[in-house]
């Protein structure tokens, strides 16, 4: 089968600004894509020349095998997206939210009305056909956008940043519909800037500044832009550990940062480094109650390669 | 052009409208409460002055005149009086907008057939009560003088038919800028359907500015069905008001309505498919609501003032002004629903301004058409 997203030096200019800046990538069927990126870094720009609703300055992008230039009618049909800013209307109600984007996709009445109630049962709002849609809380609304978003049953769908601002739960049972999606055979690309939602994801891309820096699996990308390893401290005194690690410039340290309540720090050799740390840390009455190395996460990859 | 979907934005933007009821109340009612506040700001009514009376003749003849300027629903006789400087109390207080005062010579005159002497004195502060006043008594007096005197010939043993009456007709001073209710309201009516125009503009414009429109655009609902699924439902409210504002000017204003209301209902038709279309042609080019708030006053109403000949006659514009004018849906409306309204006259006259509506909504659509892509940025 032909890959969901195939982009070829993709490129969006705005006068002299280049927001997208000769991107290759490919997405599978069936899987989720991440893109990941900062604010302003061309995620929204690359789905909307995906979509056909702006023109690539220069390169193209293939959407389920067929290039979007010319084909956009065939491809909205088969296509959904949820965009970016909200995507349904507030001072409608659920079913009329529902009905509208079913109708827009030419459901016939019968197919209509049994794709709402499954959405209904998917957004997990039965009951509530006549809330208002600004009523909704935004984890119930995210959902509702999501279900509205494949009432036309698309092959491939696209999520510009759907969980930014929603609580964190809420974020988990959005995810829990993506991968239900996934396993009914449907393609997602999705942007994002939480990291822990790209952990989950089976591809991905950063971007930063309009150019790709890294793609690949999660563990691909971890173990290519890692240059070192992570150690993992849990102190009396986090927020002072840092400020001493960060100045003892004999230890060569690459990063120090604050990780919730521990203090993450990359370094090469890092195992070599554990006793002068421990000695350091001492000398100025730190008391040390955890000390391990331990597997990088995206975020402090991510964090090594913005500096 | 897909039948479902361009019910599927008509029904969508109808349930915007009637989504609560201050958003239905706006977008149909907007343009009744419109006409009630111009023909109240812009028409006067003349009934039932209060003027004061100073009789210094005190004749039959002079009691007969004061009788005969009292009796219709004019003017009232608020009270009859002795001396000027109560005149001037009365006419001070807003008591009486004039005062007649009759001179002692009157009836003697009359009989001499020298004139009428007497004097209207009028409030200055309320010009168009005062003149209203004026014009009144002179042609009262008129009618009084032609019957003294045909009587008086009469018996003088000649034909009446054979001298021309007095011509006692007094030009009185007039405010321009204030009509009677008949000939303005029809005019008014043409500019506050406009209405649903500026309702259009700002719901595409709503689209855009709430992010709305990208997801439109997404979907695969055409340019075309999308502008025409829009305009349905304002066109409906438009036609609503159609039936609605006419009674409302024959029952409250008592205007009177000699034409077809068939042929109005049909050529107001055309008008709200050609105002729409310049209502979409703003919402297409305007980026935020309020940006489409201003351009549609400057495009729907503002010429509605100048160029829709309902306060200055269209003759009296320059060039430019004039062929502008011909663009504007309202301009051709406003000359249909008056000449529907007053001579009530049909379309062996009326037909080069329908041709035009029709023109104007084909070529804005195509206008608008042209230059809404699906596309952003
Ligand atoms: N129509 C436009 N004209 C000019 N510049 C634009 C336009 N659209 C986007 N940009 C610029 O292109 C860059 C990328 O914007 P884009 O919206 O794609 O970023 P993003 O990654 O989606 O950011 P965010 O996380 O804030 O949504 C930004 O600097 C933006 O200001
Ligand atoms: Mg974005």
């Amino acid at each position: 089968m032909t890959p969901a997203i195939i982009t070829n030096n993709l490129t969006k200019r705005f006068g002299d600004f280049t927001a997208v800046n000769g991107i290759n990538f490919e997405a599978k069927r069936g899987e989720i894509f991440g893109f990941l990126g900062p604010n302003g870094s061309g995620k929204t720009t690359t789905i909307r020349m995906m979509l056909g609703l702006l023109a690539p300055s220069a390169g193209d992008v293939q959407a389920l095998g067929i290039s979007v230039k010319g084909n956009q009618a065939e491809l909205q049909q088969r296509v959904g997206y949820m965009s970016q800013r909200f995507s349904l209307y507030n001072d409608l109600t659920v079913q009329q939210n529902l009905q509208f984007y079913g109708a827009a996709y030419g459901l016939n009445n019968t197919d209509l009305k049994s794709r709402i109630q499954d959405a209904l049962v998917m957004a997990g709002l039965e009951g509530r056909e006549n809330a208002k849609t600004k009523d909704l809380s935004g984890g119930w609304r995210q959902r509702l956008a999501l279900s509205a978003a494949i009432l036309h049953r698309p092959e491939l769908i696209f999520l510009d940043e759907p969980t930014a601002g929603v609580d964190p739960i809420s974020r988990r049972a959005f995810w829990d519909l993506l991968y239900q999606l996934v396993a009914d055979g449907v393609s997602v690309f999705v942007t994002t800037h939480y990291m822990d939602e790209a952990e989950h994801c089976h591809r991905l891309a950063f971007i930063q500044r309009g150019n790709i820096i890294a793609r690949g699996t999660p563990a691909e990308i971890k173990k290519n832009m890692m240059q070192g390893q992570v150690l993992e401290i849990a102190s009396s005194d986090a927020v002072n550990t840092i400020k001493i690690l960060r100045a003892a410039e004999s230890l060569d340290l690459q990063e120090v940062e604050l990780y919730g309540s521990l203090v993450h720090v990359v370094a090469q050799n890092v195992e070599k480094k554990k006793k002068d740390i421990q000695k350091l840390l001492k000398k100025e009455k730190i008391q040390i109650e955890d000390m391990a190395v331990i597997e990088a996460s995206l975020e402090d990859v991510f964090i090594a390669s913005m500096k | 052009m897909s039948f479902r979907h361009i019910l599927a934005i008509t029904r969508k933007e109808f349930n915007h409208i009637l989504r609560d009821r201050s958003t239905m109340i706006l977008v149909v009612f907007t343009p009744l409460v419109m006409l009630l506040l111009m023909a109240y700001a812009l028409t006067v009514e003349l009934q039932h002055i209060p003027i004061a009376i100073l009789d210094y003749d005190r004749s039959a003849t002079s009691r007969d005149f004061v009788q005969q300027i009292v009796s219709g629903n004019d003017l009232d006789l608020y009270a009859q009086v002795g001396s000027i400087a109560e005149i001037e109390d009365l006419l001070m207080h807003g008591d009486v907008k004039a005062a007649l005062v009759i001179d002692p010579n009157f009836s003697r005159d009359l009989l001499a057939m020298r004139g009428m002497p007497m004097q209207v004195i009028i409030d200055g502060t309320e010009p168009e009560s005062g003149g209203f006043a004026v014009e009144h008594i002179a042609s009262r007096a008129e009618e009084f003088a032609n019957k003294a005197l045909s009587t008086q010939i009469q018996m003088m043993g000649f034909s009446a038919d054979a001298l021309n009456p007095l011509d006692l007709r007094i030009r009185t001073w007039y405010n321009p800028g204030l009509k009677p209710r008949n000939d303005l309201i029809p005019g008014l009516i043409s500019m506050v359907l406009g209405m649903p125009a500026l309702s259009v503009a700002l719901a595409l414009a709503h689209e855009r500015e709430h992010g709305t429109m990208e997801q439109l655009m997404a979907t695969p609902i055409g340019r075309g069905e999308l502008l025409i699924g829009k305009m349905i439902p304002y066109i409906v409210a438009g036609l609503v008001n159609v039936v609605i504002l006419p009674l409302l000017a024959i029952s409250w204003f008592n205007v009177p309505f000699n034409g077809s209301f068939p042929l109005f209902f049909a050529l107001s038709a055309l008008f709200m498919f050609a105002v729409l279309s310049m209502g979409i042609i703003i919402g297409v080019f305007m980026k935020s609501q309020a940006a489409a708030m201003g351009v549609s006053f400057l495009m729907i109403f503002f010429p509605g003032f100048f160029l829709t000949g309902i306060f200055f006659p269209i003759v009296s514009m320059p060039e430019i002004m004039r062929l502008e004018s011909l663009g504007m849906p309202g301009t051709h409306y406003a000359t249909i629903t008056r000449g529907i309204f007053l001579p009530g006259v049909g379309m062996e006259i009326l037909w080069p301004y329908a041709v035009m509506l029709v023109l104007l909504g084909f070529s804005f659509t195509g206008i608008a058409s042209l230059f809404f892509k699906k596309k952003l940025g």
